[in-house]
């Protein structure tokens, strides 16, 4: 399989600065490795300790249970999922799975094609909820771009949807002006977003103002 | 991503119902034969899991299952 | 799929993401999260510790007194105290469990197994805490059979445990 690397860049929060990273169309056995090696271990440890200082579950990092040698075993040898990774400094800092045979639900994009997200996560020393500052900033970006860019490619019009961890309601609404179609009784509440053809033409705007 | 050819024959009935798929789904007829192959190979892997597919109608509950071969 | 923007603009992106933790997709497809924890934090524990929380609020409106009263009595934090009694999954402090034995008068190694803070539980006192857990229920006043289900509880756990935990 061909897999396509974008050079991308993150910001590193400690200096500031921007650096290299790549957005490649694939997760391949070094990004499971990563994630079984890298990820895991301070998955674990943090939720133990917010076990043991008697944190409520609903503030625990929401995806800390997630196989992903699982999730891209499901999707072995079909073609409608499709793998995305950004990896910084060799290890890798976020995953994407996608599906392509997503529907629209927003009023106009009814019954029309859109990529889907399936799962979207970044390392933990990224993340926001896990007490320490995190060490680059753009990972879960850079991947939302990719599945904008995937569904422009696949003519699909840039057409997105997903089911928002808690936690990001606000940056999918605010940030990223995608559709709220509320919470989805289907799963488990989460709240469904949709980013219709116009939206995400502005997203994917190359100009350099936001 | 490298691409490969192929032709494709269809009957009139066919194309026309490409034609109105291509605009209901805002697709190109192209974009509408390859959705059409991911949402088959993704049915009939399920399928051969020993999954079922089926409609259900929202009205009624009732379900119906789509016999597939 | 390549995608090539300038390094301004991934960074003006990377920049909006601010306090969030960009994510995305089903919790819960996967198997349990119990599964991936060591034995301390599975459901067997979680049995004994709805038996703990409830013997505890059960022993505090035995004496009448609030949650405040107690926490003032035993030393101790009333925010955790009301945890406690609350939520399950909460693993207490051992020096909270120790003040609790010490209030109550009951063994101290036998409240620290049924708080889950023991390597091990003792398989009768799971069955007897699950017993109790089931015959009580959190009311406004214990009715004479909570109250017989406490009293009887109460003496297993006053017994002097001549086994060691490892």
């Amino acid at each position: 399989m061909t897999r396509s690397v974008s050079h991308i860049y993150l910001l590193e929060v400690a200096t500031g600065v921007g650096v290299e990273a790549e957005l490649r169309d694939c997760i391949e056995e070094a990004q499971l490795i990563d994630w079984q090696t890298k990820w895991q271990p301070i998955l674990i440890a943090a939720i133990k300790d917010l076990s043991r200082r008697g944190v409520a579950r609903a503030q625990w990092p929401q995806s800390w249970h997630w196989d992903w040698r699982a999730k891209i075993a499901q999707m072995e040898g079909l073609i409608a999922f499709k793998g995305f990774s950004v990896i910084c400094a060799d290890v890798t800092q976020g995953l994407m799975r996608v599906d392509l045979n997503g529907l629209g639900r927003a009023p106009g994009q009814e019954g029309k094609p859109l990529v889907y997200v399936d799962y979207l996560e970044v390392a933990p020393w990224n993340r926001m909820d896990m007490g320490q500052t995190p060490r680059y900033k753009g990972v879960g970006t850079a991947l939302l771009s990719a599945a904008v860019a995937l569904s422009v490619e696949e003519d699909f019009r840039g057409r997105i949807g997903l089911h928002s961890l808690p936690q990001a309601d606000r940056f999918y609404r605010d940030r990223c002006n995608m559709i709220d179609l509320g919470p989805d009784s289907g799963v488990q509440g989460l709240r469904y977003f949709e980013m219709t053809p116009e939206q995400a033409r502005i997203f994917l705007k190359e100009e350099d103002e936001v | 991503m490298p691409k490969r050819t192929m032709t494709l024959n269809l009957t009139d009935a066919e194309m026309g119902a490409l034609e109105r798929l291509s605009v209901r789904k805002d697709l190109t007829k192209t974009a509408v034969i390859r959705q059409a192959l991911r949402l088959y190979q993704t049915v009939d892997s399920r399928i051969e899991k020993g999954e079922k597919l089926l409609f259900e109608n929202d009205a009624t509950k009732e379900k119906a299952e789509l016999m597939l071969l | 799929m390549r995608l090539e923007r300038s390094k301004k603009w991934w960074l003006a992106r990377a920049r909006l993401e601010a306090d969030t933790t960009i994510g995305a997709g089903l919790l819960a497809r996967d198997p349990e999260p119990e599964e991936d924890l060591e034995p301390s934090v599975t459901t067997a524990v979680e049995e004994t510790r709805i038996a703990f929380g409830r013997f505890i609020r059960l022993m505090r409106r035995r004496r009448g007194v609030s949650v405040e009263q107690l926490a003032t009595e035993a030393d101790l934090d009333a925010r955790e105290l009301l945890i406690i009694e609350d939520d399950v999954h909460y693993l207490p402090e051992p020096r909270t469990v120790f003040r609790l034995a010490l209030t109550f008068r009951v063994s101290q190694q036998l409240l620290m197994q049924l708080a889950g803070l023991a390597v091990a539980c003792d398989p009768q006192l799971r069955r007897e805490a699950v017993r109790f857990a089931a015959r009580s229920e959190p009311v406004q006043r214990l009715t004479p059979e909570q109250n017989a289900a406490l009293e009887a509880f109460v003496a297993v756990l006053s017994q002097q445990d001549p086994k060691k935990v490892t």
